[in-house]
């Protein structure tokens, strides 16, 4: 089963390596293919809009480009959303939640924050409209590494945490949707570099249980090889040097700094390829700005997920 | 007075290098220097060669320069914090023990970063060193670090307080429910009753702790304002890590915490010779020479996206604010001699550490 074909994509890896495009591009390609597809950012980010030349800050699902929408989930939002569905009334929420007394106690529940970040997913998952699922494909640009793991192990913590009451049921539901690799994948992203790819292993095994959802690696902001033939070009390179120019020399010293990083980045596949699930290249683009032609650009190679 | 100087910046510019690098760079310079990590990841002990131990600043063997280092562990740190406010054993043994509490210091999100904030004080008033360089966690999670303090502060308002521990004597979940029975109803239809059990032990075992800990967030929030005190951004020109440098800035302005520049890592210089590269004549290179002709423009066209990005960046920055450059490195760098040779090369860093 391809990952797009399920009704989540959790997205997380290192911070900066290109979460949020990945997320538009996977997004943005599924979209293409007519489908109805919500791209939810997590705790209060709305870098999304910007990537479409729009400056929305909504927990409302917005359209950017046909059957792309997006939201910015933030946890405010979500948990007088969820106390409201739990207690019916929004009056009595703002009464008793939102006061001095009461804000603070409901922040200190352990876990909370991040756990009703995935169950405002939940919700947009289980939304029907006469009988067939209002969105196709949900893409969660969830938080980097650490706090990603956190979210991602948040039901299970308030169920350890609570025992019993409403959040421990829903978290129990919750876990259900995020805990089934037939219905939820997570994709996690980083770059062909060493750091970074101690840190995706670390964070493949800091999922514990959760490691058989992951379906892919992205690896994102892969340069070309700087020559066709390598080999070629180390065992020629001494009689190219005899008789360069100064332009020439200074072009084979950027094939050698070409060549490191290409090494580098063989390294990296390596390394990754240990995790036994498929790893995708998307291309560095020498462009200063993202938009959605560029995003287009990287969806092509996201469409094997 | 000791010098601040807290990089922020999402994970993948190479944050940890570049306030290794700083750090390193000013130590040389004949600053005595300490390197605090606050990330979960550990990766200044990758960059550094550092071992295990935590907590503690380890003098790092450098050639030409005092420099310590240190990791953090925040649970620890925030066992730390609560041994030395109890007022006495037996309360902080009760706190350590009580289950909201072993759940939030080790993952409520923004306890990591408020402990961060408590270690960066602590170090701050040794007065042991000239300049301190912290190492924060990527952006996302910087955001909560930023705001630890406050909520941190939050949670100990007296409202709070008031409501739970006054008739404390009574205990804590019971005198909840003659509070407020309808509270009670919906709070413990939400959590269930032994976290509320829980959470009101807590509040109530935190209450000795309180003064010290408010008293302290306040101190700590002064610290993130001081004069002495600089937010750098950590970044390079990629499109993704610039999106979330801008964020950050907005943040930081917003909150009108003192920005000091950019570190904009992995700067690629442009070639210095004009004209067609030339090479010697090899039979069948054909291929290759094209390529390699390529190469030159295909640089500059990398040196002008990222110039114009810098320049973007920079307009949206508070006048005055420097850049420092730090050039590209093909592979990681690995020991301690990589670190310190690439820091002697780096640009003068005394621009961000000059009064605003």
């Amino acid at each position: 089963m391809l990952v797009r074909d399920g009704r989540v994509v959790l997205i997380t890896g290192k911070g900066g390596v290109g979460k949020t495009t990945i997320a538009a591009a996977l997004a943005l390609g599924v979209a293409r293919n007519g489908r109805r597809v919500l791209l939810c950012e997590t705790a209060g980010s709305t870098a999304v809009p910007r990537l479409f030349g729009r400056l929305s800050k909504g927990y409302e699902p917005v359209e950017l480009a046909p059957g792309l929408w997006t939201m910015s989930i933030t946890s405010a939002a979500a948990i007088e959303d969820y106390v409201v569905q739990q207690i019916k009334f929004r009056k009595l929420y703002h009464m008793v939640f939102r006061n001095r007394v009461m804000g603070p106690f409901l922040d200190a529940v352990p876990g909370l924050h991040d756990l009703i970040q995935l169950g405002a997913v939940w919700d947009m998952e289980r939304k029907r409209e006469r009988g067939r699922p209002v969105w196709d494909l949900i893409v969660v640009d969830a938080p980097a590494t650490g706090h990603g793991l956190t979210m991602l192990h948040a039901p299970r913590a308030m169920m350890d945490l609570t025992v019993a009451g409403a959040f421990h049921d829903n978290a129990e539901l919750i876990a259900g949707l995020f805990e089934d690799p037939g219905r939820t994948s997570i994709l996690l992203a980083s770059l062909p570099e060493e750091l970074p790819v101690n840190e995706t292993l670390q964070l493949h095994a800091g999922l514990g249980p959760l490691r058989p959802m992951v379906r892919g690696v992205i690896l994102n902001e892969v340069h070309p090889g700087p020559v066709p033939d390598p080999p070629f070009y180390r065992s020629h390179r001494r009689a190219l040097a005899e008789g360069a120019n100064d332009a020439g020399l200074e072009a084979l010293a950027l094939a050698d700094a070409g060549l490191a990083r290409t090494a580098a980045q063989d390294q990296a596949r390596v390394r990754l390829s240990a995790l036994g699930v498929p790893l995708v290249d998307l291309p560095f683009l020498y462009r200063r700005d993202l938009g959605p032609e560029l995003l287009l650009q990287l969806a092509a190679p996201l469409e094997v997920l | 007075m000791t010098e601040v100087l807290i990089c922020c910046g999402s994970g993948g510019v190479g944050k940890t290098t570049s306030s290794a690098a700083l750090a390193v760079r000013l130590a040389q310079q004949g600053r005595r220097v300490v390197v605090l990590t606050i990330d979960p990841a550990r990766r200044l002990a990758d960059a550094l060669g550092l071992a295990g131990e935590s907590n503690v600043a380890i003098p790092v063997p450098l050639a030409d320069g005092s420099l310590h280092a240190m990791m953090l562990d925040p649970k620890r740190t925030f066992d730390e914090v609560v041994t030395r406010f109890a007022p006495n054993a037996e309360a902080a043994a009760r706190i350590l023990g009580n289950h909201v509490y072993q759940q939030a210091s080790s993952r409520l999100a923004g306890a990591h970063e408020y402990m961060a904030m408590e270690k960066l004080h602590e170090i701050v008033e040794t007065g042991r060193w000239d300049v301190v360089v912290l190492d924060t966690p990527p952006t996302r999670h910087a955001l909560d670090f930023l705001r630890a303090p406050e909520r941190m502060a939050n949670l100990m308002d007296e409202g709070v307080m008031r409501w739970l521990v006054l008739p404390a004597s009574r205990g804590g979940w019971r005198m909840i429910e003659r509070g407020s029975e309808i509270l009670a109803g919906i709070l413990q239809r939400l959590v269930g009753e032994r976290t509320i059990t829980d959470i009101a032990e807590f509040f109530i075992a935190f209450q000795s702790l309180w003064d010290g800990f408010r008293e302290r967030s306040v101190q700590v929030r002064g610290l993130l304002r001081a004069p002495t005190t600089r937010f750098l951004l950590v970044t390079t020109a990629a499109p993704t890590a610039r999106a979330e440098a801008l964020e950050f800035l907005e943040l930081l302005l917003a909150d009108q915490l003192p920005f000091g520049g950019f570190l904009v890592n992995r700067c690629a210089s442009a070639p210095q010779s004009s004209g067609v590269p030339r090479f010697g004549a090899v039979p069948g290179a054909e291929g290759t020479v094209a390529a390699l002709q390529e190469l030159p423009e295909r640089q500059r066209r990398l040196v002008a996206a990222q110039e114009s990005a810098i320049a973007a960046l920079v307009a949206q920055a508070p006048r005055g604010a420097s850049v420092w450059r730090l050039p590209e490195v093909g592979a990681a760098l690995h020991d301690l001699a990589d670190l310190t040779d690439f820091a002697r090369a780096l640009p003068d860093p005394a621009e961000l550490l000059q009064p605003r």
